[in-house]
């Protein structure tokens, strides 16, 4: 019975890879399939060749991306240490969606890649047409932030 | 690059832009078309998405919102052409009669004693008066007929800028993402942001500027009604107010074109009554059938629009100084009329954005 309902009212949503890789983002965590499609919709996906930037330091952030294919570098371009490398599913620049503060560090592709760009005013217009679903990314977003700043606490408690 | 590649480009340029300019007169209706589609989805994005978010239904909240305002817009004028029709009727019936002629020599003779020597001479006699009043709404008939007649291409214009406002307010969103995919990965965020600030310059100046219409209608309403309690004996209070509102849309033209209907209305209304010819502002200025009562009532609503309401509405929306306001409003004028003036400012505030974003752009090219 269950197959049947799921052939006939519920679409197959696996086949969207895009939708696939962002219920696996935190910040769209607990969102039904609905909200899911309703972000979807307002994400751009963009495809980078290997080497080229996909944002540079001290550039102004407009929002966050997800690695749907691809790795990705996240590097200070002075010193050229490498913060972290990222692959499929991984999200990065989520900070850009709350100020416009300048990127901290680059971000490169290392492999030809395939990201979903959601941006400050995708989200800003999320949040005049579904108020609701704009304040659940919001919560989900300020979870992450607390969770990291949990998280360096304890490593600056450790290291003292 | 190389100086053959730099020639190659410089000829497609040039044949691209030669071709352009020869079919650009071509195109021009469907630029305006497009531009005024633009404007209309603007202005009902808002509501289209809030009326989304309750019946699930895109395409279902698009056609009541449009749906709404084309029969309000239809009732309004449906309304107001009957109402002027039976007045202009009367109007004439009025001036069939031998009173109303002896009325009108006395607005003439009253004229001429308040205006000096040189001017009472360009006032003209009675009796023409009434013959160029006959003729020209004996006329008023025929020219509307003749008006419909050659509205067919407007009709035509209307419709397809209807159609066009649709498909937009029904794909805004995917029409938009798919222009976003054309912007190169170097430019995307300064571009998206780029269009997330022209759709707020143009939203909320529409916005505010249609809020500060209806506040004038409603104001000029108002101030005509406290005018017919001391007999100004106007009629089609509200149709007025709203022609004074919509009038208001055209930054300082507007506001005089609005107070023609009534002035018009007063002299159709009051010809013929003593009373009223002999009527003075504050009992001191002599103001023939509450004229200047009406200038005056109106010059009052505009210092509260002017002062009150629009900055309050409107606000900083656009932020250009108001001498470029008026340069700009010039502009707007003498290329394209009352419509020019129309849409000068947000064209304004649009360039304004798309300046300010190219000087960030040369600005901070390493950033990118």
């Amino acid at each position: 019975m269950k197959s049947l309902y799921e052939n006939f009212f519920k679409k197959n949503n696996s086949s969207d890879p895009i939708l696939h890789v962002m219920e696996k983002v935190p910040i769209f965590g607990n969102f039904t399939m609905k909200e899911l499609k309703e972000v979807a919709r307002l994400t751009h996906e963009r495809s980078y060749k290997v080497g080229e930037p996909i944002f540079k330091k001290l550039s102004p952030g407009e929002g966050m991306y997800v690695i749907l294919n691809g790795t990705v570098e996240i590097k200070d371009p002075d010193s050229n240490t490498v913060f972290a490398k990222l692959e499929s599913g991984d999200f990065f620049g989520e900070l850009a969606l709350l100020d416009e503060e300048p990127r901290s560090a680059m971000a490169i592709a290392t492999e030809s890649a395939k990201l979903i760009g959601f941006f400050r005013t995708d989200l800003l217009t999320l949040m005049n047409r579904d108020p609701e679903l704009g304040n659940k990314i919001l919560m989900n977003l300020s979870r992450v932030l607390g969770e990291r700043l949990r998280r360096t606490n304890l490593e600056l408690t450790q290291a003292n | 690059m190389d100086s053959i590649q730099k020639l190659y480009r410089l000829l497609l340029f040039l044949v691209v832009g030669g071709l352009a300019w020869n079919i650009l007169p071509f195109l021009g209706t469907v630029i305006v078309m497009l531009i005024f589609s633009f404007l209309f989805t603007t202005i009902f994005l808002q509501s289209v998405d809030s009326l989304e978010r309750t019946i699930h239904s895109r395409g279902g909240s698009v056609i009541l919102i449009i749906g709404s305002v084309i029969s309000l817009g239809l009732w309004f004028f449906g309304s107001f052409i009957a109402n002027i029709g039976s007045q202009i009727k009367e109007f004439t019936s009025k001036l069939q009669q031998e009173d109303f002629a002896l009325s009108l020599e006395a607005l003439s003779i009253k004229t001429r004693e308040y205006l000096p020597d040189f001017m009472s001479n360009m006032i003209p006699e009675s009796e023409k008066i009434i013959s160029i009043a006959k003729d020209s709404l004996g006329n008023v008939f025929q020219n509307i007929l003749s008006l419909l007649g050659s509205a067919g291409s407007f009709f035509f214009l209307a419709v397809m800028i209807l159609i066009f406002t649709i498909i937009l307010l029904i794909e805004y969103h995917d029409f938009k993402r798919s222009l976003v995919q054309f912007i190169p990965n170097k430019y995307l965020e300064v571009g998206l942001r780029m269009i997330y600030n022209i759709e707020q310059q143009i939203s909320s100046y529409l916005r505010g500027q249609i809020l500060a219409a209806g506040s004038v209608a409603i104001l000029s309403i108002i101030g005509l009604f406290i005018l017919n309690q001391t007999g100004a004996n106007m009629t089609l209070i509200v149709f007025i107010g709203i022609i004074a509102g919509l009038a208001n849309l055209i930054p300082m033209v507007g506001p005089f074109v609005g107070m023609i209907p009534a002035i018009l209305i007063a002299l159709m209304n009051n010809l013929g009554n003593d009373a009223a010819l002999a009527h003075q502002l504050f009992g001191v200025i002599p103001s023939p059938f509450f004229m200047l009562d009406i200038i005056f009532m109106f010059i009052i609503v505009q210092q509260i629009d002017n002062n009150f309401i629009t900055p309050i509405l409107v606000g900083e929306s656009v932020g250009l100084h108001p001498m470029a306001v008026m340069i700009v409003l010039l502009i707007g004028g003498t290329m394209m009329g009352p419509l020019g003036m129309l849409f000068a400012i947000p064209t304004a505030g649009v360039l304004k954005v798309i300046i300010s974003e190219i000087i960030f752009i040369s600005k901070n090219s390493h950033l990118l």
